[in-house]
């Protein structure tokens, strides 16, 4: 599966990157290809291309507060979760979105 | 009910604001403190040849401090509304500035400004030929007037006078107050490890510090900063009383957390916590308490002018540096002793079994998944 998501936490320095890395190794621990952007103090970095949200099967936004381009997911599968449920339960999310992609 | 308060997302567009308003308190906040610290005071206004270099730091970040409450104020309604929520947020925080209801009077402010643009979006219709002017004229004139006028009329009179009464609450208290006070607050602080009720308490102290009163969010960020330390200390007293607390994968983990706690990020503590919760919120707690305790009755509620920064905050709390130093040393020392004296011993066969203790997850959250 093609996974494509979104980081952003309140300080913007540390949940933010924690939530990107367990969601990229949960879901590359079942083989799903994945692209997390992250969105901290320091401003959008490992930005998702047109082509990555086009390709992605469903887009996981692990977020806690507003973050930029959220219209750039406007009729994909969207799932929103705050970081802290990224970081405590990775695996299980991305069987979660696995679940809700087949639907 | 409970999706009323999902929907209206109280939080999540306050930590919104907060998130856009950190690196301007930080910012502001060492400006004014070497201003501070050399003589200067923060001036009405500045008049060339009749200041020095002091005193136009000291201007430069109490200008940009005393802009809290705008800021906070546009930040949340741009949340809420998006952009059309900026103008509306801006003249309703100007408006609570104006009418000294302070940082609470931006909060309240900000969601009044951001749910007007939202609705005024939503549910004012305009011919065809009117679309350009919408986003121009008529969403911020109506959201902006309408928030404005609610803020001066309404609101901003109450809240005015609940944020003297709190602010002249706190300044009052003496020392036993002030000690049971910073208990709480450093409880409060750590018992989660940078959640909810961290940030819940961190939002209170900032309101706080908008008002001048910085002793409660520098004993929230020193607890943050000491405690991962506090874990890592909690291993050298085990290696004294022969005991081993740590499994060599959290003993790796240590060696980033700790560093991260002396940048004031406590969240690198989070994996070991994890592996035993109950024991870590119980050591994590007293040192926060005895924390919280000391300095704020130390200091007489005083404390740094920033509210982020780790080691940082000393130098920015004046005369009462040497107390803030103290305050780490004690949390540090009482989270590290009591882990290491309550945690478990850990066998040595199981030490280098690295996962083992660490793959179970916690539960999926199903009412923190939102499916849009």
């Amino acid at each position: 599966m093609n996974i494509v998501g979104v980081s952003a936490c309140t300080v913007g320095i540390a949940h933010t990157y924690m939530a990107q890395q367990k969601l990229e190794d949960a879901a590359k621990a079942v083989n799903d290809q994945v692209k997390i952007e992250t969105q901290g103090t320091i401003g959008i970095e490992n930005e998702l291309t047109e082509q990555d949200i086009n390709g992605a099967d469903i887009v996981i936004l692990a977020v806690d507060v507003k973050i930029a381009g959220e219209e750039r997911f406007d009729g994909k599968k969207v799932v929103k979760v705050s970081t802290a449920t990224a970081i405590k339960s990775p695996n299980k999310l991305i069987a979660k979105l696995h679940e809700l992609a087949k639907q | 009910m409970k999706l009323f308060w999902k929907r209206a997302n109280f939080k999540g567009h306050l930590l919104t604001a907060i998130s856009y308003m950190i690196p301007i308190v930080c910012g502001a906040g060492f400006i004014i403190a070497i201003g501070m610290a050399f003589g200067g005071k923060s001036q009405d206004a500045l008049v060339m040849g009749k200041f020095d270099f002091f005193q136009a730091l000291a201007t430069l970040g109490g200008k940009a401090l005393g802009m809290l409450p705008v800021i906070i104020a546009t930040g949340i309604a741009f949340s809420i509304a998006g952009k059309p929520g900026i103008a509306p947020g801006f003249v309703t925080g100007l408006a609570a500035v104006s009418i000294s209801a302070g940082f609470i009077g931006g909060i309240v402010g900000g969601y009044i400004a951001g749910w007007f643009a939202f609705a005024v979006l939503r549910y004012f219709k305009v011919p065809q030929w009117a679309k350009g002017l919408m986003p121009t004229l008529i969403v911020p004139f109506l959201a902006s007037i309408g928030s404005g006028l609610i803020m001066v009329y309404i609101i901003g009179t109450p809240v005015s006078w609940f944020t003297d009464w709190l602010t002249s609450l706190l300044n009052s208290m003496n020392g036993a107050s002030n000690l049971i006070f910073g208990g709480v607050l450093g409880t409060l602080s750590i018992v989660d490890f940078g959640g909810p009720i961290n940030k819940t308490v961190f939002a209170f102290a900032l309101t706080l510090q908008a008002q001048g009163i910085n002793g409660p969010v520098t004993a929230l960020q020193l607890t943050n900063t000491a405690t991962p330390i506090g874990f890592g200390f909690a291993f050298l007293v085990a290696k004294l009383i022969r005991k081993n607390i740590y499994t060599h994968e959290e003993v790796e983990t240590l060696k980033s957390a700790v560093p991260m706690g002396v940048v004031n990020i406590v969240e690198g503590s989070i994996p070991i916590v994890m592996n035993d919760l109950v024991r870590g919120v119980v050591a994590a707690g007293l040192g926060g308490m005895c924390e919280g305790a000391l300095l704020m009755s130390l200091t007489g509620g005083e404390g740094a002018t920033v509210p982020f920064g780790g080691f940082l905050m000393l130098p920015t709390m004046g005369s009462n540096w040497w107390v803030g130093v103290l305050a780490i040393a004690v949390n540090i020392v009482v989270t590290g002793t009591v882990y290491a004296l309550i945690k478990k011993d850990i066998p040595a066969d199981e030490l280098s079994a690295s996962g083992s203790v660490a793959v179970e997850e916690q539960e999926l959250d199903f009412d923190d998944v939102q499916v849009m």
